[in-house]
């Protein structure tokens, strides 16, 4: 069925059903990372953490698989640059934090709401996608060059070719960059398994861990669409390219640039110079598929803003969004599953940062 | 369903209608019933699994006019 069809059109459909699933399951399984955080900050509960850090475990055992059999070059992707922009990475995490929690979700379950019928969502998904073209392209992106991302550690200066932990332990240690590879995925991954399993209410959770598996799943085969499927010779120039994506290299899941870019796309739509790609199909795949699954169980309803203090509230968590999205290279999706998936140092960086900010931001709507 | 005390979450987008569930409950005495008026629909969710966690009972889950309401009893 997919002999003679172009790679760029292979990615862009792909993209569109991955995303389209992905919208559905995280629908039916209330995944969430602001909620995993807020159930733990608010109430002690673990579920959704839970099942967030078995994506991640997934995400990481599959990614890393198949880079170990050469299907895909990790080391090709945005997160594994070998410069450490750790100011960036941190406090972008932190403001990306504090805004998912004051505008009721990340950028991924704002496109859930959309789906489900929320204009208020409708709303935050625009500022956000002005607030991250801004930060990748305009003035917030000035500020960004200026004065935050050079506070960064140029890890070339010692060797280092990229900033996975792998690479790292292979340099200090001598071992293989493949051995290094297995050592790292399979420490990692147990830690992360041991406690997502050791708790029996989880075990008997069918949707959380059938949540887990495919979502984490789903980034997998993200990569293997955009890094194998979507990496070839291009006809036209005869150069070997990734196509179809933003960056121009391999890419999975993440939200915030690819609104930046499908507003883009909206508005510059005559520009024969831009494309379909894998990021802006994702946006409109994880809306469409929680849409369907929405309408599918009578769960769609129309949703606004309920007061002047909610808009002004939810705006300026957009823009928080848009902003901290880009300075840290991704989001909880970007970053927190895609990026960690790569074991990059700067990934978790991000996470830490994201976690930091949403925690003590919902501590603070305690007082 | 009589009840002590009613709070209005109305409006209150997630995480906020757990947050000041909690806090409409830490004022009330064991046994009592605390009423909770909802739109966002992450609350009814996130309310389950409240009461599941806390021990708090979850007496009765309903829509009344378009809105979720929910019967909390104090543990």
């Amino acid at each position: 069925m997919t002999e003679g069809m172009n790679p760029a059109m292979l990615v862009v459909m792909g993209a569109f059903v991955l995303a389209f699933i992905f919208g559905a399951v995280a629908n039916k399984t209330n995944f969430c990372t602001m909620g995993a955080i807020s159930d733990v900050v608010n109430m002690e509960h673990w579920g959704r953490m839970r099942m967030w850090m078995l994506t991640i475990a997934v995400a990481i055992v599959g990614a890393n698989l198949l880079y170990y059999f050469e299907l895909i070059d990790l080391s090709q992707t945005i997160y594994q640059r070998p410069v450490l922009p750790w100011l960036s990475l941190l406090l972008g995490g932190a403001m990306f934090g504090v805004g998912m929690t004051i505008a009721a979700g990340c950028v991924n379950k704002n496109l859930v709401r959309v789906g489900g019928g929320s204009m208020r969502s409708v709303v935050v998904l625009m500022v956000v996608a002005i607030s991250a073209y801004m930060t990748l392209r305009g003035l917030f992106g000035q500020w960004r060059a200026s004065y935050i991302d050079p506070v960064s550690i140029d890890l070339s200066q010692w060797g280092l070719s990229d900033q996975s932990l792998p690479h790292l332990l292979s340099a200090l240690s001598g071992l293989s960059e493949k051995t290094a590879l297995l050592i790292t995925m399979t420490v990692i991954v147990l830690v992360l398994l041991a406690f997502v399993f050791k708790d029996k209410r989880f075990r008997s959770n069918l949707s959380h861990i059938i949540g887990g598996l495919v979502l984490g799943l789903l980034v997998v085969a993200a990569w293997f669409l955009t890094g194998n499927i979507g990496y070839g010779e291009d006809p036209e120039t005869l150069e070997t390219v990734y196509f179809a994506t933003n960056t121009r290299t391999l890419e999975s899941m993440s939200f915030v640039a690819p609104m930046a870019f499908s507003l883009e796309m909206l508005l510059h739509w005559t520009d024969q110079s831009l494309r379909m790609t894998f990021g802006i199909a994702t946006v409109l795949g994880v809306v469409l598929g929680s849409f369907v699954y929405a309408i599918s169980t009578k769960q769609f309803r129309w949703e606004g803003f309920a007061s002047v203090e909610d808009l002004r509230t939810q705006l300026i968590g957009g823009v928080l969004m848009g902003f901290g999205g880009v300075l840290a290279i991704g989001c909880t999706i970007g970053q927190g599953l895609s990026g960690v998936s790569t074991l990059a140092i700067g990934s978790f960086l991000a996470l830490a940062g994201i976690i930091a900010g949403a925690a003590a931001t919902m501590k603070w709507q305690q007082r | 369903m009589e009840f002590n005390k009613e709070f209005d979450a109305s409006g209150l987008a997630c995480p906020m209608p757990i947050v000041k569930t909690k806090k409409a409950l830490a004022d009330m005495a064991s046994g009592q019933i605390l009423r909770v008026i909802a739109t966002d629909p992450g609350a009814v969710c996130d309310m389950a699994a409240f009461a599941e966690q806390t021990g708090h009972a979850l007496l009765e889950q309903s829509t009344e006019n378009g809105k979720f309401v929910f019967y909390l009893k104090k543990a």
